[in-house]
């Protein structure tokens, strides 16, 4: 009974000490009124008394009712101990019975009671926290069982036991009842100190579950006249050992007052000590079935204490030999008892709950520093990684989910914790509630970091900068430069005002890094075009207008860039020529054709085909016939990066376009070109085939009029004669360069498409060359000569001859 | 047409390698630590400097001190394409054929 502190803060949450009050009313005597009295109600003012019926209520609140013998529950409960101690006894048989060690036998503790205040003051049973459940599966806290020779199985769940009595019982303790425990452990002898601090912890949490089970039967007044009586039920195991007939046998000591009394009858105990000793085996047979309810392993870790505390006193009681093996076990013991004291320190500190709520902000913020690999096409992920997100988006459909990687990991994990709670857990529901909320929160914290608005910055209102953020992807910018389009504007005069400095180099890099720019933007931004739907909501017909919108100013950013309506004096060169005179201008077109309209295309032709021989790889590639080819390396290499970048767009759309703009461009260049110098060229004479071989195949089509017929064919009539003169000197090289072939495609172009006359005329031009060819094709191995031959016969056959006839 | 309004769109010259941005895809002289040069066409480049070159003549001045009038002559490599390292580089500079 008075094991429990009464400053416990366990006990008074779930427990009013008040709340038995009344069943020891007849306790009250103890407690007279004038000795408490201070006599501060002589110092109030009582004028207004009179007042405080009308206040509180009639008098019969303040009339003394007499206290009736209904409220003497000793007198009652008294003659039905008997009964509820066999009911005791019968329900701890009940239990399963444990082969207890013989130390184990109960006896009266007085001893233990007096411990019990110093071995308790931290209460180890807390009220309800919500860590019930939890506590026992925490291996720190377990104390092995072996040391208490009991199995660590709980029948009763402690906290489920009221334990009422002990404190109001104390509350009401007069001076005389603490005398007399105090005399009544003074004078008895203390045969009752078990020889083992063991049994002692053992004992007295035994004694302690009989309070808990049996707190009724504990009035105050009973301990009254004789302490001896207030053991009553607890002191039973012993005096069933040592005087079987009686069941006072062991006194109690209750009262903090006895506790702190409490060396004084050790002090006196060693000479009874060893029959003490000799009478343990004789408890275990008298009373093996009494074996104390297990106690809980954190009642035993405090029991642990108790056990410390108490040695001094107990040694003395031990013979030498024991006395050695007794502190040896006990400083083993101790060092143990420290450790796992140590370590469980902090234990419970953290509910289950707050763990995994760390938990979940730990894989919050997991999930938001990674990032998610499933924002796919957004901007920053791009910015972030380009190549691997072009690269994981062409991979992006062999795998179903784009979000596997994400779920797998959080499942991976949270799976791993769940099992680590559910392994340790007799009750899996609450790990598995906490799983379950982390998965949730992964999920919410994925939609989060997909929803949540790029805002890098923070103002906060009266802060006289921005915040900004940091995290991995995007370390926190030092330097902030802005690039304001009406800042740069703003630092340069407008272009008309400037010096013209078009034909400067740096002028024309820095024009096509700023057509690769907008074209890398307009890809960009290609990527973002909605998804066409059959029926667009009105929503997503306004994104569709917005991106049209931004694609078609970026469109005119290139369009500006390109400079293609730039004006030029007559002596200068188009930007877009120079443009198209470095090699990464070339590589441009490609691109630029294929974000550009069909005008904006066929305007870049005109262009090109206006400033044909501007071009570099006309101007200054000219080849001289008979004469070895001497172009430089840079020359032939610009030939072939035009052949194989600007042609083929060239080729694609005049592949398209209608006999009217063939003639047109066809007459561009006889009035406006020097043709002498275009046809020796390579890109020149290609040029020419092109626009001559898409007349001949709308010819072939048949689908134009007669009118535009009549138009080609005087503008073809025109550009032969032009090109007549120079017929003889467009073949590169000698003859054995074998570089010719687009020369007799060239030829085979305007025979087809040549008037009988002109025929004749042609073959009067080329006739040597063609003689020369087919005489050097005979002095070559047999294939190379069979390919000259074949060249020099898509000539012949377009004006209806073979080179059979030559031979 | 105006300019300004092309260079703002697409990031005109704002800092040093905006130059450097400039000599893509040229032909380019490199003169690195270590009495070394490089002529190549500049495939790429990066915040460090760091450069891709492709089709690359590599220079080495080599003094040789063996005897008492100190002689320099040169090694040339030829590579087809090249990493460089930026910390290695002192300049970078558009190749004049003279």
């Amino acid at each position: 009974m008075s094991g429990h502190n009464m400053a416990a803060p366990g006990f008074g949450q779930h427990h009013d000490p008040f709340a038995d009050l009344s069943k020891y009313d007849d306790d009250m005597d103890a407690l007279e009124f004038e000795d408490g009295y201070d006599g501060l109600g002589d110092q109030l003012d009582e004028t207004d008394d009179a007042l405080n019926d009308d206040t509180f209520g009639g008098d019969e609140a303040f009339a003394s009712v007499p206290v009736g013998k209904d409220f003497d529950f000793f007198g009652a409960t008294s003659k039905v101990t008997n009964a509820m101690e066999e009911e005791h006894a019968r329900f701890t048989r009940q239990q399963p019975t444990f082969k207890a060690p013989v130390q184990h036998a109960p006896s009266a503790a007085p001893a233990g009671y007096g411990y019990a205040s110093h071995a308790y003051p931290p209460q180890i049973r807390p009220a309800r926290s919500g860590y019930e459940k939890y506590q026992e599966p925490e291996p720190e806290l377990k104390v092995d069982a072996s040391i208490w020779g009991t199995a660590p199985k709980q029948t009763a769940t402690p906290t489920a036991q009221p334990a009422p009595s002990a404190p109001s019982a104390r509350k009401f303790m007069s001076l005389e009842e603490v005398e007399a425990s105090l005399r009544a452990q003074a004078t008895r002898p203390m045969v009752t100190q078990p020889p083992q601090a063991q049994v002692h912890a053992q004992q007295q949490f035994q004694q302690q579950q009989h309070f808990r089970q049996e707190p009724e039967i504990q009035p105050p007044q009973a301990r009254q006249p004789a302490q001896a009586q207030t053991g009553g039920p607890h002191g039973h195991p012993i005096t069933i050992l040592q005087r079987p007939s009686s069941k006072h046998a062991a006194p109690n000591a209750p009262s903090p007052l006895s506790q702190q009394h409490q060396p004084q009858p050790q002090s006196q105990s060693p000479s009874v000590a060893p029959t003490q000793i000799l009478q343990n085996p004789n408890r275990a047979s008298g009373d093996s079935g009494r074996v104390p309810q297990q106690p809980a392993h954190r009642h035993q870790k405090s029991l642990n204490q108790q056990v410390q505390a108490m040695q001094p006193g107990q040694v003395g009681n031990l013979s030498e030999q024991d006395k050695a093996a007794f502190l040896e076990a006990e400083v083993r013991r101790a060092k143990r008892n420290h450790k796992i004291h140590m370590l469980s320190r902090d234990n419970g500190l953290m509910t289950p709950h707050d763990k995994s709520f760390i938990t979940r902000i730990q894989l919050q913020q997991l999930v938001s520093a990674t990032g998610d690999p499933s924002e796919y096409g957004t901007d920053a992920a791009l910015n972030e990684d380009f190549y691997y997100q072009v690269h994981s988006s062409l991979k992006a459909a062999q795998r179903p989910n784009p979000n596997a990687p994400l779920n797998n990991f959080a499942q991976t994990y949270l799976f791993q914790t769940g099992n680590r709670h559910g392994g340790m857990r007799r009750h899996g529901r609450g790990p598995e509630n906490h799983v379950q909320r982390m998965e949730q929160q992964v999920q919410r914290a994925v939609e989060a970091a997909k929803n949540k608005p790029k805002n890098k910055q923070l103002v906060i209102e009266g802060s006289l900068g921005k915040i900004s953020f940091s995290n991995a992807k995007t370390p926190k910018p030092l330097l902030n430069i802005k690039r304001t389009e009406s800042g740069s504007e703003a630092n340069r005069p407008p272009s008309s005002q400037r010096p013209v400095s078009i034909n400067d180099r740096k002028v024309a890099l820095r024009a096509i890094e700023d057509v690769y720019m907008i074209l890398m933007k307009m890809e960009d931004h290609e990527r973002t075009m909605p998804p066409p739907g059959a029926n667009p909501t009105p929503e997503v017909q306004q994104q569709v207008a917005e991106w049209h919108a931004v694609a078609d100013k970026l469109n005119n950013q290139l369009w500006d860039a390109l400079k293609i309506h730039e004006q030029v004096g007559p002596n200068q060169v188009h930007p877009f020529i120079t443009f198209l005179s470095h090699p990464k201008g070339k590589k441009a077109v490609p691109r630029v054709f294929r974000v550009l309209s069909h005008e904006q295309r066929t305007t870049i032709l005109t262009l090109i085909i206006v400033h044909l021989d501007q071009l570099d790889v006309v101007q200054g590639a000219q080849v001289q016939s008979g004469e070895p080819i001497n172009l430089s390396a840079g020359t032939r290499e610009s030939i072939e990066l035009f052949s194989m970048a600007v042609m083929p767009q060239l080729f694609n759309l005049l592949a398209d376009a209608e006999l009217q703009i063939v003639t047109a461009v066809l007459g561009i260049i006889i009035q406006r070109l020097n043709i002498d110098t275009i046809a020796r060229t390579r890109i020149g004479i290609s040029m020419l085939t092109m626009i001559l071989s898409r007349a001949e195949i709308i010819k072939q089509a048949g689908v134009a009029n007669e009118q535009l017929w009549q138009q080609w064919a005087a503008t073809f009539n025109t550009f032969f004669n032009h090109l007549e003169p120079t017929l003889s000197y467009i073949f590169p090289g000698t003859v054995t360069s074998g570089e010719d072939i687009y020369v007799w495609q060239f030829l085979a172009a305007i025979g087809i498409g040549a008037s009988p006359d002109e025929q004749q005329r042609l073959v009067l031009a080329v006739k040597d060359r063609v003689m020369d060819t087919v005489a050097m094709a005979k002095t070559l191995p047999a294939d190379m000569g069979k390919q000259r031959l074949d060249n020099v016969n898509l000539f012949m056959r377009s004006i209806g001859l073979d080179v059979e006839l030559l031979q | 047409m105006a300019e300004g309004e092309e260079g703002a769109a697409a990031g005109s010259v704002s800092e040093p390698l905006d130059l450097v941005r400039l000599l893509l895809d040229e032909v380019v002289f490199v003169k690195l630590r270590g009495d070394r040069e490089l002529k190549g066409r500049l495939h790429a480049y990066d915040s460090h400097m760091n450069l891709v070159l492709g089709d690359v003549v590599e220079t080495i001045y080599v003094v040789d001190e063996d005897d008492e009038d100190e002689e320099i002559r040169t090694v040339t490599k030829k590579s087809e394409m090249l990493f460089v390292r930026g910390d290695s580089v002192v300049l970078v500079s558009p190749h004049t054929s003279s």
